[in-house]
């Protein structure tokens, strides 16, 4: 079946829409209607078709010039819902797909304006790593005057901190761009005073 | 704590592993290739490529001489403590460039080499710091462009064709100048845009083209590092010779695109044909004879002007501002001595097509 890029997206959008609500009936009704059914050689699940498509969108996210349609579609939206999703698989591509589109101007403001910086440094906290990684870079590019006191919170420079002792070398690297670029001498500072009283421990009490 | 692999470059990572392909997409979702649910963003991207599978026959420099087709390549070795199948080797490689890695993953990877498959994939881990943050600042640079060529375009279309070979070659350089500076000269307008006040009419920059292109770039730029002293990582905004503010009307309109309904999606092969059309617009346009030169008595036919038109990369326009300017000479040169003007009609622009 060929598909004009929009009418692309809009399915894709549509089956993810369809996907979300309740019953497989509903979802193998529009899978039907939009493949033949022969293609499917195996039985797979609601959230195997949802991380396709996620999937999908967020690659889409990564050329700017999807972008106005995305925006249309409120994928973005899509995204930053995914976030507090329990299947970790879906958190991570939702956050790539943010990653991807998060430097275009309008897209970042938008995403500031819908309040997302919170769900992102949720995310620094997943076990996945390419969600914390995605989660890493997102803060950078969405770092604004106005965003800074969020995203450059002490909490998050603090984390920021320790990723940049981590093993991991992606991790680390972008870790330590972040404090090095993003965050003042005086924030981590701060962010370092404060990690060496927590290591030191609990102090004795005085008698 | 994210859970990532402990033994640092050198060692397997989550993200080396080929995926399984998909096997139950929608058909309409299907592609040519069987693919893996994979998402790839800036971080997964890199100029190394780790490659493997490869034969142990020998046959590095064959390796090593079939991706330099897709690229230059900085520097390659064997990785020899990377756990591989019996009889096959991993192998590193560095492009110069990450869309030289890219292209080469794409074409490389699932690809028979002396009767072993390949697994390529990226390996981000090997980047150094700067490296990293090269990569992130070329995303940048890369969206910005993208995207405000995309304005740029829009506003074409309500004001006609502009000029815009100069304003992307003299663009490109002050990218590369101020690349390697560090921060020191500092554009007070960074301390003033950092309190929140719009700072999108304060850039004093070269020609009106150039600060619709330049400064959506310096607006983040700036806002990001503003009162940071000693950041040399991102470009500074630096004053332009030339400095005259563009006009407020032009900066919103940028800053607020009007989206009328659903505005057409812009395939490529719909650029080309827009500029084609756009080349023919103005070719017409010359030939009627219009021009605002009110110095010059236009006597017949106009010699059709050679548009000017940014073909999305860099190269190439360089190279179609070279073509450009000698054509002009030699058009110039040619009308001076000879008077006819038929004969001394411009060539049509030699134009380098790109093969999507």
């Amino acid at each position: 079946m060929e598909l004009g890029r929009l009418e692309y997206l809009q399915a894709l959008v549509t089956e993810f829409q369809v996907t979300d609500s309740t019953g497989n009936k509903r979802r193998c009704s529009l899978a039907l209607s939009l493949s033949n059914v022969s293609t499917h050689t195996r039985p797979f699940s609601l959230a195997e078709a949802k991380e396709q498509v996620l999937a999908n969108l967020a690659n889409f996210a990564y050329d700017p010039s999807n972008y106005e349609y995305l925006r249309q579609l409120q994928v973005l939206d899509l995204f930053l819902d995914m976030l507090t999703e329990d299947n970790e698989t879906l958190v991570e591509f939702a956050m790539g797909g943010l990653c991807n589109l998060c430097l275009d101007k309008t897209n970042k403001e938008y995403i500031l304006e819908a309040g997302g910086v919170e769900p992102i440094i949720n995310c620094l906290s997943s076990s996945n790593e390419e969600t914390v990684v995605s989660a890493v870079t997102t803060l950078m590019f969405l770092t604004t005057p106005r965003s800074r006191a969020q995203t450059t919170a002490l909490p998050v420079v603090e984390c920021m901190l320790r990723f940049s002792l981590s093993a991991n070398t992606r991790l680390s690297n972008l870790a330590s761009i972040f404090l090095q670029d993003y965050c003042s001498p005086p924030q981590v500072e701060e962010a370092r005073n404060l990690s060496k009283h927590t290591a030191v421990g609990i102090p004795l009490p005085k008698d | 704590m994210a859970a990532g692999s402990s033994g640092g470059p050198g060692a397997p990572c989550r993200h080396h592993a080929q995926l399984g392909a998909c096997e139950s997409r929608a058909k309409y979702r299907e592609g040519w290739r069987p693919r893996a649910v994979k998402v790839y963003t800036i971080n997964l991207e890199s100029r190394y490529l780790l490659i493997q599978g490869v034969p142990a026959l020998g046959v590095m420099k064959e390796l090593v001489e079939q991706f330099a087709l897709y690229g230059a390549i900085e520097e390659y070795h064997a990785l020899d403590e990377y756990p591989a199948e019996q009889f096959t080797e991993v192998y590193l490689i560095k492009f110069k460039k990450l869309q030289c890695a890219r292209v080469a993953k794409k074409k490389m990877d699932e690809r028979s080499f002396f009767g072993s498959l390949l697994h390529v994939c990226y390996a981000p881990e090997f980047e150094t710091v700067q490296e990293t943050r090269e990569k992130l600042q070329d995303r940048r640079k890369y969206i910005a462009k993208a995207t405000n060529q995309r304005d740029c375009f829009m506003l074409k279309k309500v004001e006609g064709p502009k000029k815009t070979a100069s304003r992307n070659s003299e663009h490109d350089c002050p990218w590369s100048t101020l690349g390697s500076s560090v921060a020191t000269n500092w554009d007070p307008f960074c301390f003033t845009s950092s309190s929140g006040v719009s700072h999108n009419t304060a850039y004093p920059s070269g020609n009106q083209n150039q600060s619709l292109l330049t400064s959506p770039y310096y607006d983040d730029n700036c806002a990001e590092i503003s009162g940071y002293l000693g950041q040399n990582t991102s470009l500074t905004p630096s004053v332009h010779p030339e400095g005259h503010t563009p006009p407020a009307s032009l900066m919103q309109q940028r800053m607020f695109p009007a989206y009328n309904g659903i505005d057409r999606f812009m395939p490529r092969t719909t650029h080309l044909q827009e500029r084609k059309r756009k080349r023919e617009e103005s070719n017409k346009f010359s030939l009627i004879g219009t021009s605002e030169d009110n110095t010059e008595v236009v006597i017949g036919p106009q010699l059709p002007e050679i548009p000017k038109v940014d073909m999305d990369d860099e190269s190439l326009n360089t190279s179609a501002t070279l073509i450009r300017n000698k054509l002009k000479e030699v058009a110039d040169s040619v009308s001076t001595s000879v008077e006819k003007p038929e004969s001394s009609s411009a060539k049509p622009l030699v134009k380098q097509r790109r093969r999507i």
